[in-house]
């Protein structure tokens, strides 16, 4: 399935682009599997500085390009759904606040928490990523240069990202989707451990 | 197991402990035997099971009762098509959906009707200009589905309770 193989082409192209990513994009592609995260630790051993931090970015890249994220921060006005990102349905729209047109808002259907019997994932602020912050079809690199940009992080400074992505419950959803969704790799911890190290290390791109 | 007390067509139900995942539509047809509320998709795509949900500022909107948890309307006042007709005299949005043959099997028309007269509410509030009534209708009943009569009688019977009372719907 898509959300399976997804991350490692994204890794092979970032290691076909240039000579000085293919060993850190080899050393995330082997170290770890793409429905888990590599520890922190585990890139100590790249010396170099920008290395090491374009390599936390990449091993980050797996939860980025996975669909619980890009289905809710989709290219269109349309947000998908599945591990396979098929297009939401019933057909809803983006509307003026991402929460949904009027005559249909997100949580007209997405309640407070998921609800398993109707297959309906829920948060108490299920909403869609502004269009600025589209990553659906968005390369590991892109995305890195999109999510420093504070004109389309949603105004965040670099620590900030560290919060979003490490603590925001919205987020986190990512990580216990309920029944029939592949969670994001990894845990919702490991990869706030990721951001950090990438912040703290120069937030280097890949 | 969790606590469920809310409002239907003005009558209190409840305290009563649910099933957490006991959806709203299996609350209201199987638990209270009120199955005017259908049951269509299962997947919020028809809208046959959508009921109203008054908010306390006094306005209200439609909510699909497949997919969600009963306890979800914890504390809430909803309508149901049960409540529409008082004391047995049907609503001017029931007579006209019969005098227009909008429906067939049924199945739809207690979504469609909730559907309407949210609509109905709306504009007794907020007036809109006749040559906007059109697109207005076809937008509140956007994502009814409907597999006999298709949508233009039910469309007409709206607009027609409308024309009917312009004073009150018309800017
Ligand atoms: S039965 Fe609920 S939307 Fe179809
Ligand atoms: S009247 Fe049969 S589905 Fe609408």
């Amino acid at each position: 399935m898509r959300s399976g193989w997804r991350p490692f082409v994204l890794v092979l192209l970032s290691a076909l682009a240039s000579g000085a990513t293919v060993a850190v994009a080899a050393f995330a592609a082997s170290g770890t599997a793409t429905n888990s995260l590599a520890p922190v630790e585990s890139f100590a051993s790249i010396a170099d500085p920008a290395k090491r931090s374009a390599a936390y970015f990449t091993e980050l890249g797996k939860v980025l390009t996975n669909p619980r994220c890009t289905n809710c921060h989709p290219a269109g006005d349309r947000p998908r759904q599945g591990d396979d990102a098929h297009l939401h349905q019933p057909p809803v729209f983006r509307g003026v606040d991402g929460m949904g047109l009027p005559s249909m808002r997100c949580s007209t259907c997405h309640q407070a928490a998921n609800f398993d019997p109707g297959r309906v994932p829920g948060h108490t602020v299920w909403h869609l990523a502004p269009i600025e912050m589209a990553w659906e079809g968005k390369t590991v690199s892109q995305i890195c240069a999109q999510i420093k940009d504070p004109a389309r992080n949603g105004g965040r400074s670099l620590d900030d990202l560290i919060d979003h992505i490490g603590k925001d419950t919205l987020v986190g959803w990512a990580w216990a989707p309920g029944v029939g969704r592949t969670p994001a790799p990894g845990t919702q911890a490991e990869a706030g451990a990721l951001v950090e190290a990438w912040v703290k290390s120069g937030a280097a791109c890949p | 197991m969790t606590t469920l007390a809310l409002t239907i067509n003005g009558r209190a139900y409840g305290p009563t402990e649910i099933r957490d995942d006991l959806s709203m539509n299996d609350f209201l047809r199987e638990v209270l035997g009120l199955t005017g509320t259908k049951f269509g998709c299962g997947a919020a795509q028809c809208l046959a099971c959508a009921v109203i949900v008054d908010r306390e500022d006094g306005t209200s909107y439609t909510n699909p009762t497949c997919i969600v948890a009963a306890a979800n309307f914890n504390g809430k006042t909803i309508r149901t098509v049960e409540g529409h007709a008082q004391n047995g005299e049907l609503t001017a949005l029931q007579k006209g959906f019969i005098e227009h043959f909008s429906f067939q099997c049924g199945y739809c028309t207690p979504g469609f009707l909730n559907e309407s007269q949210v609509l109905l509410e709306r504009l007794a509030k907020t007036k809109v200009a006749r040559a906007d009534l059109e697109k207005t209708i076809a937008e509140a009943l956007d994502g009814h589905l409907c597999r006999c009569t298709g949508y233009v009688k039910y469309h007409q019977a709206v607009r027609d309770v409308v024309l009917a009372d312009p004073d009150r719907y018309l800017a």
